[in-house]
């Protein structure tokens, strides 16, 4: 199983470049040109990953494409296992392609630490990809605050004018789940090793584990309460629209495009499997919790003043689809939800990237500022255009594909669930309407002479184009790769995934 | 087969794609032909499948789309003679529409996004006209929508035009919420999503069953075809250029909803109470576009008034159960309503955007000759006048209401026979106010005389002229010697198989009578509207200016809509996040917050600095963690 420590190359990569980057503090250029070569780099390794096929059962009887275990700290039970399947490559690929726009993003915008700047971004990499690999439920928690922390640098120097409440209002948030978080952790660790006599934090055998319901309840609440508040889940969302507003550009991208995926692929990954039971007792809450938000945030969007936090409360909004995909656990609607998360990275990080270009331009993201922009920056429009068509759920693009698979996929199970879901969708319309009828529709507000995007800001937007076209289009690859990662006959005890 | 198909689909996309990517380098000459070239390519392929295809039915996948689970979706398509009949329709009034658009659009600098979005229409109506399963019918009907959106507001400097292409995009997509359902329903109830597979299993289905899905796709047609309640969005469309309104808003794409349960008509047919419905709603769409026609004064707010009402006819056949006869008048519609939004083009721009008809001066009889005759043969289609496409093809949906053995049908015959009276009322009140008017308007001087437009724009005229008269031998009567040829086409197609058991006598009778009907009103509408201008507002409220307003708003349907369900729910959103998000959820967490801070400041007060204190709060301290780790372990071993 020990083979060469690729995935452990990919995750420490860009931790590495985070520490070069210090050394070449005094040179900003250096240090941004290190930073895009690191991700570059980690991409193509992370697209070399596209040639395996999964061959590995264990541990778990998984369709793993690839493990590698190394030991770590044995006497606490605490090992470097890192495994690979079809989920975790959609996701540590979404994670590079992100990782490497957002330096690009940030070419202009930061123009203060950049050296510290730099560090904290691939830092914060190295945190997700490790979430998105670890199968050891220590190490995942490990790389689970690896990628909180930075963000809180990045929110609390880098961003806008009350960067400091949203910094800590993040980290107070993110704080107290991943806290609670640990201790169930460790919990679960002693009553493993009470039953069966092994110091372990391995996932596949803390599975194992039985507990009576009480008890499962409780530890079930604790991760999950970690993960709603990352995803985030309503009524915990609250952190998320002031963070958004106030985190630079690239902040902004990677709490959407990545850090929210983290919570949904936690709660898949960690929270079902160890505690089925009460999963499953829970996703009535979720259901329900899921749908609350897609209405409430969607009806909030509508009245949002900042464009910024009107993309921020659509990105609650969407969120809540994902998590009744996930509650329904069917096949079509995991499928749905996964390459939700994948289209909404694409989508909504678009969105804030092209805020940001906007902002760069204009020091403005008022709505009642902006109007007729089409006359003055037709290709920026152009681009707002689609993505706002994509996030919409217009046929033949992302969105459309995982919106269809997670509400068919529900409906087979919860008919009103699922309606309640398409006419959620129509809230989506209305606040989207008012968002192009107020920036680039209108009467132009805004004195012609301002430069359109150049070539760096379009070498940005066209992979995500193009991977919001690829995904809307040809989607079967991707989930083919979910499917195969899905039926797994023990994912998660005890709650086999329904196919309808 | 397969190739034809899918160029027929691929060049309107490929222009578009062309248009929008590369139409900045190019020459404005370039980008206009490219566009051109693009949908009469398509019309060509169009004639050929037509031609190849004979009365078969083709079930072809281009390629696999998604597929998760057992849950599959192709790229597939299905054409048949139906498709066929609107493929051949939707590319030859595209092909005229872009050809005319080369005169009409030649003074705006937006061509490149004007053509591109054309292109792409007429490649997603081809979608839907083809598409071979619900989810990618869905696409083409999702796209249609972005198009009229991008063209309704195509002009976006002008708030009433970005406005309402806003409006339009939610209004329809309320339907198209319905469409969604309709789908899941039917992939958890039939278990496929084809168009064939559906109308197999539409044979063993029960009646509740079809009467659900055929319900939601009602629905969905209702958004597109603006048919009431939904209709309040097409009058507010006409702030688009007038070529857009002529293809998208009155030809194609609000007769897309038509088109639907025409495809899926077998499952629409299982439920008689849906049909009753589809009826009732056609019948009062009908009654309440031709008042609204018979009272505006802007002559494309007229036309679209008039649109709503004779797409409420295709419904009303549907109803009637009658597929051959809704898709007769689709095509007759589609003819003489594109031709007059083409005319009505020709007259606005010639006036320097005059849209009110009672300014416009009057006499254009003189002044535009050619234009008059093109425009009196759309207004003679329109209203029904004998031996014109309009005549035969409303006298088969009457004829197919009065048929149907229901006594309430016969009801229905009487209301729209009335209804077919108000036609040629506002159609020929259109037309003699705008070419035989007296120049002396009171509300306003005329105009200066009319500028020459350009010669594309009248010559593309002359073809839809020519369908829109004589278009009615395409289905002449049996009792005109005729063999009803497009019903005989449509036999193959499931659902539309229909037998209309008139006596010939009766049939005759009917026709002499409507015609006779046609002709008074002409008379009556000569009359009235020849001899007098516009009725001065006189500011007392009569019941005739109460009725007059009534109409002339749509029934305050728009107003209502705004205040009972757009203002509150703008309300509620700002309510909903300063009071609630704001105000309540965000607060009380912070404030929770804050209590650990108050905490934590009373905790200070215990730093002291006296070594003793320090001592005994570490005992107590440590205690405290013992306990509770010894709880816990206990706790655990249970």
């Amino acid at each position: 199983m020990n083979t060469s420590p690729l995935l452990g190359t990919i995750v420490f990569l860009p931790l590495f470049g985070a520490l070069a980057a210090l050394l070449y503090w005094h040179n900003e250029r250096t240090c941004r040109l290190l930073a895009l070569t690191v991700m570059l780099a980690d991409l193509v390794l992370v697209l070399f990953l596209f040639t395996l096929t999964p061959h590995f059962r264990e541990p778990a009887g998984g369709n793993w494409l690839r493990v590698e275990d190394f030991s770590w700290m044995d006497a606490l039970g605490i090992r470097f296992t890192l495994a690979l399947d079809g989920i975790s490559l959609m996701l540590i690929l979404l994670t590079t392609v992100i990782g490497a726009l957002t330096v690009l993003i940030s070419w202009n915008e930061i123009k203060e630490h950049v050296a510290a700047f730099h560090f904290f971004l691939l830092a914060m990499m190295t945190g997700v990809l490790g979430v998105f690999l670890a199968m050891d439920v220590f190490l995942f928690y490990l790389f689970w605050e690896l990628q909180s922390i930075p963000m809180f640098f990045l929110i609390g120097i880098w961003g806008h004018e009350r960067r400091i409440y949203a910094a800590v209002k993040f980290a107070l948030f993110t704080i107290s789940g991943s806290l609670v978080m640990f201790l169930a952790l460790l919990g679960l660790h002693l009553l493993h090793a009470r039953q069966s006599g092994e110091t372990t934090f391995a996932l596949h055998q803390l599975i194992q584990t039985s507990f009576n319901l009480p008890l499962e309840l409780t530890f079930f609440a604790a991760f999950a309460l970690a993960f709603a508040i990352k995803i985030p889940m309503f009524p915990l969302h609250t952190w998320l629209p002031d963070a958004h507003t106030e985190a630079p550009t690239a902040g902004s991208v990677i709490l959407a495009g990545l850090l929210l995926k983290t919570g949904v692929y936690a709660l898949l990954r960690f929270a079902f499997p160890l505690f089925p039971h009460a999963a499953q007792l829970f996703t009535p809450l979720l259901l329900i919790l899921g749908l609350t938000g897609i209405f409430y945030a969607g009806w909030i969007a509508l009245a949002q003043t900042d464009l910024k936090r009107l993309v921020a409360y659509s990105s609650i909004s969407h969120m809540g689809l994902i998590i009744v995909g996930i509650a329904v656990w069917n096949l079509t609607t995991l499928s749905g939800s996964l390459l939700q998360m994948i289209n909404h990275g694409i989508t909504t990080s678009a969105l804030f990237i092209l805020i940001g270009m906007l902002d760069e331009r204009l020091h403005t993201r008022r709505l009642s500022d902006l109007g007729g922009l089409w006359k003055t920056l037709p290709v920026w429009s152009g681009f707002f255009l689609f993505f706002s068509l994509a996030s919409i759920g217009l046929p033949g693009l992302n969105n459309f594909v995982g919106e269809m698979l997670i509400l068919i996929g529900t409906f087979t199970r919860q008919p009103w669930a699922a309606a309640a879901g398409f006419i959620g969708l129509l809230l989506t319309v209305v606040y989207v309407m008012r968002m192009l009828r107020e920036s680039i529709w209108g009467e132009a507000r805004i004195s012609p002479g301002i430069a359109d995007l150049t070539g760096r800001e379009l070498t940005i937007l066209i992979p995500l184009t193009v991977g919001a076209l690829w995904l809307g289009l040809h989607p079967g690859p991707a989930l083919e790769l979910f499917g195969t990662a899905l039926t797994v006959p023990d994912l998660v005890k005890g709650l086999p995934i329904l196919t309808p | 087969m397969k190739p034809v198909l899918f160029l027929l689909l691929s060049f309107p996309l490929l222009g578009a794609l062309l248009v929008s990517l590369i139409g900045r380098h190019l020459s404005r000459r370039a980008v206009e032909t490219i566009a051109c070239t693009a949908v009469a390519a398509s019309f060509i392929l169009a004639l050929t499948a037509f031609l190849l295809s004979g009365q078969k039915a083709y079930s072809l996948t281009l390629a696999r789309w998604f597929a998760a689970g057992s849950f599959q979706v192709g790229l597939d398509l299905y054409y048949d003679p139906l498709a066929a009949v609107m493929a051949l329709m939707v590319t030859f009034v595209s092909s005229l529409v872009h050809l005319y658009s080369v005169g009409y659009m030649r003074y705006d600098n937006g061509y490149i996004r004007y053509f591109c979005f054309l292109n792409l229409f007429v490649f997603a109506m081809l979608v839907i006209v083809t598409a071979g399963n619900l989810v990618f019918l869905y696409l083409g009907w999702e796209t249609v929508g972005l198009c009229s959106y991008a063209l309704i507001g195509f002009w976006y400097e002008k708030p009433e035009a970005a406005n309402a292409g806003a409006k339009a995009f939610v209004v329809t997509r309320l339907g198209d919420v319905a469409f969604g359902i309709a789908i899941a329903i039917c992939w958890v109830t039939l278990g496929h999503l084809s168009v064939s597979g559906i109308h197999d299993s539409a044979a063993g289905i029960d009646a509740s069953r079809a009467g659900i899905i055929g319900c939601f796709l009602f629905l969905a047609a209702i958004g597109k075809s603006a048919q009431l309640p939904l209709s309040v969005w097409l009058p507010d469309a006409m702030a688009g250029p007038t070529p857009v309104s002529a293809l998208i808003h009155a030809a194609t794409m609000v007769t897309a909803g038509v088109y639907l349960l025409m495809r899926f008509f077998p499952v629409i047919q299982a439920s008689m109470p849906l049909m009753a419905v589809i009826a009732c709603v056609g019948i009062l769409t009908i009654c309440f576009g031709a008042l609204g026609a018979l009272i505006q004064k802007d002559i494309k707010r007229i036309l679209a008034y008039s649109t709503i009402s004779q797409v409420g006819y295709m419904f009303l056949a549907l109803g009637a159960g009658d597929v051959a006869g809704s898709l007769f008048h689709l095509i007759a519609h589609a003819f003489f309503k594109s031709l007059l939004f083409l005319g009505a083009g020709c007259i606005i721009q010639a006036l320097h955007e005059e849209q009110d008809i009672f300014r416009m001066g009057g006499g254009l009889r003189q002044k535009m000759p050619q234009l008059f005759w093109l425009f009196l043969a759309g207004t003679a289609a329109l209203g029904a006048f004998p031996l014109t496409a309009g005549f035969f093809s409303k006298d088969r949906i009457l004829l197919a209401v009065f048929l149907q053995p229901q006594a309430g049908y016969k009801l229905l015959w009487v209301i729209a026979s009335m209804a077919a009276m108000i036609t040629p009322l506002y159609a020929f009140r259109l037309f003699i106010i705008v070419f035989f008017g007296k120049s002396q308007s009171p509300s306003g001087p005329a105009k200066a005389s009319p500028t020459s437009v350009p010669d594309v724009m009248t010559r593309v005229l002359w073809p839809l002229a020519f369908f829109s008269v004589f278009l009615g031998f395409l289905n002449l009567p049996l009792n005109w010697a005729g063999k009803e040829w497009l019903a005989q086409y449509l036999a193959a197609v499931p659902g539309s198989a229909m037998e209309l058991h008139a006596s010939s006598k009766m049939e005759s009778a009917m026709q002499l009578g409507s015609a006779l009907l046609t002709i008074i009103m002409v008379i009556v509408a000569c009359i009235y509207y020849g001899t007098r201008v516009e009725s001065v507002e006189t500011g007392t409220e009569t019941l005739l200016s109460k009725m007059q307003a009534l109409f002339r708003n749509g029934f305050y349907l728009d107003r209502l809509y705004q205040t009972r369900i757009t203002a509150p729910y703008r309300a509620a959103a700002g309510l909903l996040w300063q009071k609630v998000d704001a105000g309540w959820l965000d607060a009380g967490l912070n404030q929770s917050a804050r209590s650990f801070l108050t905490l934590a400041e009373t905790l200070r007060l215990w730093t002291t600095g006296r070594v003793s204190r320090y001592v005994s709060m570490m005992v107590a301290g440590f205690a405290l963690i013992l306990c509770s780790l010894t709880l816990a372990w206990w706790y655990l071993l249970i």
